[in-house]
């Protein structure tokens, strides 16, 4: 839900957060950019930075400048100000990214974790559909790639997505690992909580994992046109859809992502708006699924 | 240019702030961890505080001079020799083309500095020329300094024989005790009070997994208040899962029991609750302790943490020379 007021929550010397509420949904993340924006136009001084997540910001400030309850009345009167979120419209990139599903490699992660640290841990995909109530790993699958994904926030590494799904009828829930995987591949696709995510690298991890993309999230050497600005390919406010491909299809894409050679599918003339969003979603069945 | 002979156990370019207008893109600070010493050790060599240095951490690095200039070595001792002669902490040297300074465990403390008149002139990428060494990004090449590597260095007018007073040095504690400060929040009201009063009593231990990217604390389970059991599904399962949200820096997040502290170089957002901060006047003392050492936490005000951050400041400048 959104709470009526937002609330302020102090993080140490230097941080303040912001929380609008305590779910995933598009107005609340549509607060959390608007609030990041209005400090940008308003120019509200001794604003360092403001993070925004799925339903909360994060702003680093400078106490030297404004001190932590002068901050919290600023952004209180602001955030009264700022026009109301339904009328606002944002520029949002769609981005095709091709994806095997059931694939190989998270298998072989999954397989790894059942061998060296809890053999009794349901296999993901199986799990994930289980809890959610559906027939199947196939279904999980239609299911998973059956919505455009909300690119609500970056964090937890360089360029790395939080993502939600924005249609009501694909929406899952699952738990994360615990104890964490020690070892997860680049590209792998999974969720926790209610959020999708993409691993940029190489590295540990504890989303629920069922597919994998050949496309990176993180480039250094910055090989594709999307990448010429920065390591990282995505920003808040861009949309996802993955696009099933084959095994032979990830090996040619991976080959011409090496050489940077891929032509990615990115989309760049589309608005989105919360009425428009809105509307939309009250024509669904919210029980239903694909 | 200063030539790399031995690279001590993980040396790497830092410089202060650090990358610390990022977090909205993914980038942790990084930056040194113990910024006091770090700031001093520039001064004394007549640099701006923030300028690019080395943080030497629990085993110092061999290195070799290509050209005259002036060094300042601060925090952890290191011993630090030049030519197999030993130099002074804390003080402004001067150095020769072809001098060779070798530092080696940290008998006190964990991480020692090393600032170089002019600085250290690597790329800077994202804002800063720090290295996140995980994430290979920024320093040389992405990483800790390697041997044979070449480090470009600045044009700077250091002057030789400069000092920090005593009193104006961070008091490294010697008996491996140490009290952190921290503020309470982001997410104070998820544990209960029980909870709350066994953090601040309890003493914690630093884990021998803790590195530039998190600290872990080994010590007694947490207890949560109603709030971590009756949420919402998106929130996770476990009681200290929350929403995804971001990190602040210095938090200290409840990765299901196991508190670690998001040093320099930590995730900056994610799924788990941050109860307690570390503010960055408590920083220095997290940079000089080792795993194996106790922390216990003292509670400030954010006042009071932004008072004491304001002091430190203050005393890393060039009032604390003599």
């Amino acid at each position: 839900m959104m709470y009526d007021e937002p609330r302020f929550l102090p993080g140490g010397d230097c941080f303040i957060e912001i929380e609008f509420g305590d779910e995933l949904n598009l107005e609340l993340n549509f607060k959390a950019q608007e609030l990041g924006h209005a400090i940008v136009e308003h120019n509200i001084k001794g604003v360092m930075e403001c993070m925004p997540s799925f339903s909360a910001s994060l702003v680093h400030y400078d106490s030297d400048v404004i001190s932590y309850n002068d901050l919290k009345t600023e952004l209180s009167r602001l955030l009264k100000s700022v026009s109301t979120t339904d009328e606002v419209e944002l520029d949002s990139r769609l981005i095709y990214m091709p994806a095997v599903y059931l694939d190989p490699w998270s298998s072989a992660a999954i397989d790894q974790y059942l061998e060296k640290i809890n053999p009794d841990k349901e296999r993901d995909p199986e799990f994930v559909a289980k809890l959610n109530n559906l027939e199947d790993a196939q279904q999980l699958v239609r299911v998973h790639s059956g919505t455009e994904y909300w690119v609500a926030a970056l964090g937890f590494w360089p360029g790395t997505p939080f993502m939600m799904p924005l249609d009501p009828r694909c929406r899952l829930f699952a738990p994360k690992y615990n104890p964490p995987r020690t070892f997860t591949h680049k590209g792998t696709i999974g969720m926790g909580g209610g959020a999708t995510a993409i691993y940029p690298v190489d590295g540990p991890g504890g989303y629920q994992i069922f597919a994998r993309t050949p496309v990176p999230i993180w480039d250094m050497q910055q090989r594709l046109k999307p990448f010429k600005e920065a390591p990282y390919l995505l920003r808040p406010t861009d949309r996802l859809k993955f696009v099933h491909i084959t095994l032979e299809e990830f090996a040619e894409i991976e080959r011409k992502c090496e050489e940077g050679t891929y032509e990615m599918n990115v989309v760049g003339y589309q608005k989105i708006s919360l009425a428009s969003y809105r509307a939309w979603v009250k024509t669904l069945d919210p029980n239903a699924r694909f | 240019m200063l030539e790399v002979i031995k690279p001590g156990l993980e040396t790497s370019i830092q410089d202060w702030p650090g990358r610390f207008a990022y977090l909205r893109f993914g980038f942790p600070w990084s930056g040194p961890m113990d910024s006091w010493s770090f700031r001093l050790a520039n001064v004394l060599v007549g640099n701006p505080p923030g300028e690019a240095g080395l943080e030497c951490q629990f085993i110092g690095p061999t290195l070799k001079f290509q050209r005259d200039g002036v060094i300042a070595v601060t925090g952890a001792e290191m011993q630090p020799k030049l030519d197999g002669t030993p130099i002074p902490m804390w003080e402004s040297v001067a150095v020769r083309a072809g001098q060779t300074l070798e530092m080696t465990f940290a008998k006190l403390g964990a991480r020692a500095y090393i600032a170089i008149a002019g600085g250290i002139r690597n790329e800077v990428f994202f804002g800063s020329r720090s290295t996140f060494h995980k994430g290979g990004i920024g320093g040389m090449g992405g990483h800790a300094i390697k041997a044979g590597q070449t480090l470009p260095i600045g044009d700077g007018k250091g002057v030789a024989g400069r000092r920090v007073k005593a009193d104006a040095r961070p008091p490294i504690r010697t008996d491996k005790r140490w009290d952190v400060d921290v503020c309470a929040g982001p997410n104070d009201d998820w544990i209960d009070a029980a909870g709350q009063e066994r953090f601040l009593t309890t003493d914690w231990k630093l884990s021998s997994k803790s590195d530039r990217s998190g600290f872990r604390l080994d010590g007694p389970e947490w207890s949560f208040t109603e709030k971590a059991y009756n949420k919402r599904p998106e929130h996770g399962s476990i009681p200290s899962n929350i929403v995804d949200h971001g990190y602040p820096v210095g938090a200290i997040n409840l990765a299901g029991q196991t508190p670690i502290i998001l040093v320099n170089d930590a995730p900056d957002g994610g799924g788990f609750i941050n109860p307690y901060t570390v503010p960055q006047c408590g920083f220095w003392k997290l940079g000089q302790s080792k795993p194996g050492e106790i922390y216990r936490f003292q509670l400030l005000t954010v006042e009071e943490a932004q008072q004491r951050a304001r002091e430190i400041k203050a005393i890393c400048t060039e009032q604390s020379i003599e």
